[in-house]
This record gives C-alpha cells, sequence and structure tokens, in this order.
C-alpha cells in the first residue's frame, strides 16, 4: 500500500481506509483559528455520562437500575441492549424492517435474529409502505411491533399509514377499547452526519473515501409527524437515555416514532446502566439549570447548545438553561413555560428547517403562554429554509457561532 | 302477494308518513325554546363581502381585470372555467386523476375530455403515488400536468413523491435550470359537513416544512381562477392547489371571463382595519367575516384587519408584518389543528419580527387536537364564537 501525497485527500483506492486516520485527515474539520465551530469533543461533554457513578445517578431510574452496573456503549449498543432486553422479556415483541437480521445497516440489531429467531427478527422487503403497513396490522392484533425504516428520509412512503391509519385507529375504534395499534414502533436513524446531503451516487468501494450519500440521509422529519396526532414522536440525545425510552416506547401503549440521531450511533459513547429501564415519555428534561436564558432543543443540536453555552457563559458572564425535550409530541410545555417565565428569553434549536418546524410551535405556544414575561423574541436557531447539499451540511445545521450568537442577541435585547 | 311486496309496500308506507321534502327534520342551528343563535348561524354566502356579487366591486380587488365579461360562477365552474382556459393557452397543460374524465368527482373537469381529447385529459387508475410520480416525470420533460388528487386525505401516499422528488427537483438539477414549473396537484381540501376523518383533512402545513412546493389555497371563485392559473402557467415551482370543498357550490360570485392570473406570492387584505389582524386563508375566512361584523359592533369604533394569507407558502410575511406593525394584535385561524399548524409559523415569527409592538400575544384559533370525527366537525372547527371570544380576549388583554 502506497501512501498518497497529502494533496491527494479525497480518492483513497487501497481497499484500506485513511479516512480516519489521524495522521492523515488531509482536508479541514474546522478553519484553522476556530474558537467557537471547533468539533464537538463527546469525551468531555457533560451531556454524556463518562462514569458509572454519574450514569447510577439519574433519578429517573428505577431502583433495580440503579442499584446495578452500568456499562460503556455507543448509541447503536444501547438500542441493542434495549432491543434485545425488550425481546427476551415479551414474546409478543417483533423486530424488522431492511436489513435487519444481519444486524442492520447501523449495527442496532446485531445478533438479535440468531438469538431470537427469524420468526421474531427478520427482513422485509424495500417497502416502507408495506413495512409501517405490515406493522400496524400485527400491532392491532397484540404484537409490540417494532420496525425499523433505514432512514427517516424514507418514511415518506409510509407515511399515509403511519398518519391516516396508525395515527388514527384508536380514534376509529371508537369505543371498542381494545381495538388500537398501541404496539407500534417505527424507528428510524435521523439527521445530518456530515455526509448525507442530496442525491446518492453509489460507489462500488465501501473504502473510498469520496462522500457518496445524499440529502436522502440527513433529513429530520420529526415535526411532520406531530401535526396529525395520535403518534408520539420520541428523539433520544444519547444512549442511556435512548435505551430507556424506547423501552417506554415499546411499553408505551401509544404508537410511537422513534428517531435516532444517526451521528451519534457510535460519536456518542458513555456509561449506561445494564439493567432494563424506562424513562418518561412526554417529559423533558432539564439539563442544565439557569437563570437568564432558557434554550430549547433535542437530539444531536444538544451538543452543539452545550459548547455554546460553555463559551457564552464565560464571554458573558450570564446563566443559561437547557432543556432536552426528548418527546417533540406531545411536548412538555409546562417543563418549557415553566423555564421561561423565570428567565424570560427562549431560544429553539434543531436541525430541521426552520419554517414550520419544532420551533415554531414551541415559540409560538412559549409566546401565547409566557407573554408578559418575555424579554426578547423567541428565537428560532434551525436549519435553513433549504435542503441539505452534500457539501453544505455544516453551514445549514446550526453551529455553536450560531446558537452562541443567538444567546447574545437575547441578552441584549 | 309475496313477501318482497310486502315489506315495499311497507317501507312505502312508511316513507310516505315521514315529512315531505319540503320539511327539513333536523335542525341546522338552534332554534328551540324561543332562543336564536347570535352567532352560529351558517354564513350567508350571497351576502358574504369576500364574493363579488356584482361586476361593480372587481376593483376592490387587486389584480381583477375589470370592464370585460364576467359571468357567475361557483368554486368549480371557476376551476373548470380556469383549466379550460389553461388547456387553450398551452398544448403542453395536461389534466389528470381518478375520475377526471367524465367531470370529476367535484365537476371540476366537466367537459374537458370531450374539448381537449384523451391524450390530454384522461383518466388514472386508484394511485395517488404514480399520478405523482407520473406528474413529476412529465413535468421534468417540460410538460404542465394539473393532476388532480380525489381528497386532500388521500395526497400522502404521494408524500415522498412530493416532498423527497418534486420539492427537491430543482435543487438536485444545480446549474441546468431544469425546474417542475407548470405541475400543479389540485386537491379538495377541508371540513365540508359530513366528510369525518379522510374527507376532511387540511395538511397545507405538512407542505409548508420541507422547503420547494408553493401551497395556494383560495377563498373563492375569482381567486381560484387566477391563482389556477398563475399557479399552470406563470411559476416556475411545483403548486399544490387546495381547493376548500365546502365553497364549491356555496360561494357563488361574478368572476371576469379572461384569462388572467393573480400573484402567487402575496397575501391580500380583505378588510382594513386598525386595532387587531385577523390572518387566515380558505373557508374559515367567512367565518372570521361573521365574527367581526359580530365583534366591531361591540368594540366602540375599534376595527378589525383581515389578511388572506392565499399562499401559504412560502408566505408574504411583509403584509402580515406591516399590518401587526400597525395593529399590535394579532391573531391566526385555520381549520386544521392548531398544534404544528399553519399558526404556529406565522405566530412564531410575527413575535420574532414584532416583537416590541405586540399589545398581546398572537392567538392561534385551530381545529382541536383531534381527528375530525363525523359528529363533532362543528365544534372542531374554529366557529363565528370561538373567533368572536378570541378577539374580545385579544382587545382587552
Amino acid at each position: 500500500m502506497t501512501r498518497p501525497p497529502l494533496h491527494h485527500h479525497l480518492v483513497v483506492n487501497t481497499g484500506k481506509c485513511l479516512y480516519n486516520s489521524a495522521l492523515y485527515r488531509a482536508y479541514s474539520s474546522h478553519p484553522p483559528s476556530a474558537r467557537l465551530n471547533v468539533p464537538i469533543d463527546y469525551a468531555t461533554t457533560p451531556i454524556l455520562h463518562h462514569t458509572s457513578k454519574s450514569a447510577l445517578s439519574n433519578p429517573e431510574l428505577s431502583t433495580e437500575a440503579r442499584n446495578g452496573t452500568a456499562s460503556r456503549q455507543n448509541l447503536f449498543q444501547a438500542v441493542n441492549s434495549a432491543l434485545s432486553h425488550a425481546l427476551s422479556s415479551d414474546p409478543s415483541v417483533l423486530l424488522f424492517g431492511e436489513d435487519v437480521a444481519f444486524g442492520g445497516v447501523f449495527r442496532c440489531s446485531m445478533n438479535l435474529a440468531s438469538e431470537f429467531g427469524s420468526d421474531r427478527v427478520f427482513n422485509t422487503p424495500l417497502s416502507e409502505q408495506g413495512i409501517v403497513g405490515f406493522a400496524i396490522g400485527a400491532a392491532m392484533e397484540g404484537a409490540k411491533a417494532i420496525a425499523e425504516v433505514q432512514f427517516a428520509d424514507y418514511v415518506y412512503p409510509a407515511f399515509d399509514q403511519l398518519v391516516n391509519e396508525a395515527a388514527k385507529v384508536r380514534f376509529r375504534a371508537g369505543t371498542n377499547e381494545g381495538q388500537t395499534c398501541g404496539g407500534l414502533v417505527v424507528r428510524m436513524p435521523t439527521g445530518g452526519v456530515g455526509h448525507g446531503a442530496l442525491t446518492h451516487t453509489l460507489s462500488e468501494d465501501a473504502d473510498t473515501a469520496v462522500d457518496y450519500y445524499a440529502s436522502y440521509h440527513s433529513q429530520s422529519p420529526e415535526s411532520l409527524f406531530t401535526h396529525i396526532p395520535g403518534l408520539r414522536v420520541i428523539l433520544p440525545r444519547s444512549p442511556a437515555q435512548a435505551k430507556g425510552l424506547l423501552l417506554a416506547a415499546i411499553a408505551c401503549p401509544d404508537p410511537c416514532i422513534f428517531l435516532e440521531p444517526k451521528i451519534l450511533y457510535r460519536a456518542a459513547v458513555e456509561q449506561v446502566p445494564t439493567e432494563p429501564y424506562t424513562l418518561p415519555i412526554s417529559t423533558a428534561e432539564v439539563l442544565k439549570q439557569g437563570t437568564d436564558v432558557t434554550i430549547v432543543s433535542y437530539g444531536a443540536p444538544l451538543y452543539t447548545c452545550s459548547a455554546a453555552i460553555e463559551k457564552a457563559e464565560k464571554d458573558f458572564g450570564c446563566s443559561v438553561e437547557l432543556i432536552d425535550l426528548r418527546t417533540i409530541y406531545p411536548w412538555d410545555r409546562q417543563a418549557v413555560m415553566g423555564s421561561v417565565n423565570k428567565t424570560g428569553r427562549a431560544i429553539v434549536v434543531h436541525e430541521s428547517m426552520v419554517n414550520a418546524g419544532v420551533g415554531a410551535e414551541v415559540a409560538a405556544t412559549i409566546q401565547e403562554g409566557c407573554f408578559l414575561k418575555l424579554e426578547a423574541p423567541v428565537q428560532r436557531v434551525a436549519g435553513w429554509t433549504t435542503h441539505m447539499g452534500l457539501i453544505y451540511e455544516r453551514f445549514n445545521i446550526p453551529d455553536v457561532a450560531r446558537v452562541y450568537d443567538a444567546i447574545r442577541v437575547a441578552l441584549n435585547y | 302477494m309475496s313477501v318482497t311486496m310486502v315489506n315495499r309496500l311497507g317501507i312505502a308506507r312508511a316513507i310516505a308518513t315521514l315529512a315531505p321534502l319540503q320539511t327539513r327534520n333536523y335542525a341546522t342551528h338552534a332554534t328551540g325554546h324561543g332562543r336564536q343563535r347570535r352567532l352560529n348561524t351558517p354564513p350567508d354566502f350571497s351576502k358574504s363581502s369576500l364574493l363579488h356579487q356584482t361586476p361593480q366591486t372587481f376593483s376592490n380587488t387587486p389584480g381583477l381585470p375589470r370592464g370585460g365579461a364576467s359571468s357567475r360562477l361557483n368554486l368549480c365552474q371557476a376551476i373548470n372555467s380556469a383549466l379550460r382556459t389553461a388547456l387553450s393557452e398551452s398544448n403542453e397543460v395536461l389534466c389528470f386523476g381518478e375520475d377526471v374524465a367524465f367531470g370529476g368527482v367535484f365537476r371540476c373537469t366537466l367537459d374537458l375530455q370531450s374539448q381537449f381529447g384523451d391524450a390530454r385529459v384522461f383518466n388514472t387508475p386508484i394511485t395517488e403515488q404514480g399520478i405523482v410520480g407520473a406528474a413529476i416525470g412529465m413535468a421534468a420533460e417540460g410538460a404542465k400536468p394539473v393532476v388532480e388528487i380525489q381528497f386532500a386525505d388521500y395526497v400522502f401516499p404521494a408524500f415522498d413523491q412530493i416532498v423527497n422528488e418534486a420539492c427537491k427537483f430543482r435543487y438536485r438539477e444545480g446549474h441546468t435550470g431544469a425546474n417542475l414549473g407548470g405541475m400543479v396537484i389540485r386537491m379538495p381540501s377541508g371540513g365540508v359537513g359530513h366528510g369525518a376523518l379522510y374527507h376532511t383533512q387540511s395538511p397545507e402545513s405538512l407542505f409548508s416544512h420541507i422547503p420547494g412546493v408553493k401551497v395556494v389555497i383560495p377563498r373563492s371563485p375569482s381567486q381560484a381562477k387566477g391563482l389556477l392559473l398563475a399557479s399552470i402557467l406563470k411559476a416556475k415551482d411545483p403548486v399544490i392547489f387546495m381547493e376548500p370543498k365546502i365553497l364549491y357550490r356555496a360561494a357563488v360570485e361574478e368572476v371576469p371571463d379572461e384569462l388572467y392570473t393573480l400573484p402567487l406570492d402575496k397575501a391580500e387584505i380583505v378588510k382594513q382595519g386598525a386595532d387587531l389582524t385577523i390572518v387566515s386563508y380558505g373557508r374559515p375566512l367567512y367565518t372570521c367575516m361573521q365574527a367581526i361584523a359580530a365583534a366591531e359592533k361591540e368594540l366602540g369604533g375599534r376595527t378589525i384587519e383581515l389578511i388572506d394569507l392565499r399562499t401559504i407558502y412560502p408566505w408574504d410575511r411583509e403584509t402580515v408584518l406591516e399590518s401587526v406593525s400597525r395593529t399590535g394584535r394579532a391573531m391566526v385561524v385555520h381549520e386544521s389543528m392548531v398544534n404544528y399548524g399553519v399558526g404556529s409559523e406565522v405566530a412564531a415569527t410575527i413575535q420574532e419580527q414584532a416583537f416590541l409592538i405586540l399589545k398581546a400575544p398572537i392567538k392561534r384559533l385551530g381545529g382541536w387536537t383531534t381527528h375530525t370525527g363525523l359528529a363533532w366537525e362543528k365544534f372542531i372547527f374554529p366557529d363565528v364564537a370561538r373567533i368572536y371570544d378570541g378577539i374580545k380576549e385579544l382587545m382587552a388583554f
């Protein structure tokens, strides 16, 4: 294997991927003297539990979980752990989707087919409409059907099934109490990953360092499932959160959409309690107390917010409260409004486009409920109103500088 | 006599004992005990100032041609007129969908196939995904396909085509400049009184998140004709054209005969006012007018401004913000659910831009966060009383 010269940074067709080699990164991840927009350091971010003591002291955990042990897992391992718990504890749990049997394109279903059998963990054809339609039917017959849609961008063929069927089953059933599809959970990787982009230009060689994904691998459609009521939309921020929220979603008597930020599958590593546990759905969590500004966010942008808050608090001498919505719909209005009534300033941060996104609903509700306490308008820092071009992801998704600026604007209004 | 004949006679007798056709045995509004409904009375479209009862009022609406011939048309006839005009105007225009050939379930495509032939006006199988997918392909090849989705509730199978293909087409094309301009997806939307879960939905806000299509909702026949012609003949982007189905027959007005277009990027102030801005679109505008009429009588001279968004996305921020900067109070009214609806985006934007001017929080009046059960429509959609209450609440804040 010959090492290509430094200026040939992209195509490395040698069978060995030099993409991640620290020595060898010949492209820049951030401008040389960047102060704010430096890559997130997941190893030190306060959002993740870096010690088992910290992981096990979460007051939302059950006693068993808190008295147990914790192990270091990334997001896909935590999801895998949750799925394994669910499959082993409840024979009505099924797990299926495209490529699920071999372990899944993100490894979330590793070893589950071999352990629980192909009657319960199996592949489906390439048909999201069929996957979800089948899942709804199975859930209506009493199964806990966990359907995987391979990327959130692909969920749209299943939109009719989700919005016109799953969301309406219980309403339609009227007084027939048993008739629900509450056992339905639709899981999907969501969000930007750095190379998701727009059009799929496949490459034969999987080790080629040329980015070949597309804008069909970066979307975050959470707000589209929030308008037509009937589904719970959940988005965890970390491995430990994902495990608890996924187990809660599986147990939840309502159909749930569980979006997993794909960039965190490997990046977010923390101590996760070994015992099974659930976390409350439709409850937001205050990650950091503060008195001057409230930032509301969910998923991967929380890490960006945390980095921005750290810098802003140092530079402006302020105190910022950070809230993780966790469940996008129905969302925890009380927690958010309680916080804004305290701070008087609010910012909503999310990856998906700002127009008609989660920020719109949160901002509209905050101004309704906290009108007289607001010292500044509720700002929405979100993806710009455009599609996610391959090379433009880092300009589109809110970065640390944008959140930092929003904090400054809120303070100085 | 056979059993069947006895049954038939019995049924006939039973029917005969029912009140004759002239008597309506149910009430459309409360009349019992001598109490008259004060607010929630059915709108009288023949007197509504939102409709042009005579051609003389055309000059009140910017963009309408004046002085030419006009005809009294309802909404489906106006759509029909627009489609006919577009099909005559350009050979690239096609019109297809389920049941379009015989005239359409709402008569919007009446006589089009006989006039323009079945190569241009034709039926499709029952496949919304296929209808829209085919339209996208045709538009990519330069045609102007005007497709019909039979009810807005049925558009969801086409969601992937719209959101992942149509919306992204021009972006993907980059420098080539190719686009899907001229593609229009028409659909009847909104409550109609008996639509229930699957014939009542108004999914406009779902198409406002992922950019790339325009979403247009006309309030009246004359608006529909102009906006539809603009969508087909002038737009450089695909348009989702949602027609409030309850207005198909109910809204009747004078409509200019000639070809005219209305701008797809401007909201319209349909009633001037100084103290409160109400933003709405489609059928709820009529409800708002009723509420405004009732409320203004009791507001001691204060007046309410009513804005028709017309294009829900991209929406005319300037007009709305300019209005709120004068009035200081705002309300958004729409039929679809209030959660994550158009009202959220409008309210969030107004409070961002007009924060210091606002004298009261922006009120969102939408359908309640539930599905529209058959018997519950009139409780779910904002009615005159709710809007009236909202007005009083904002004025007193």
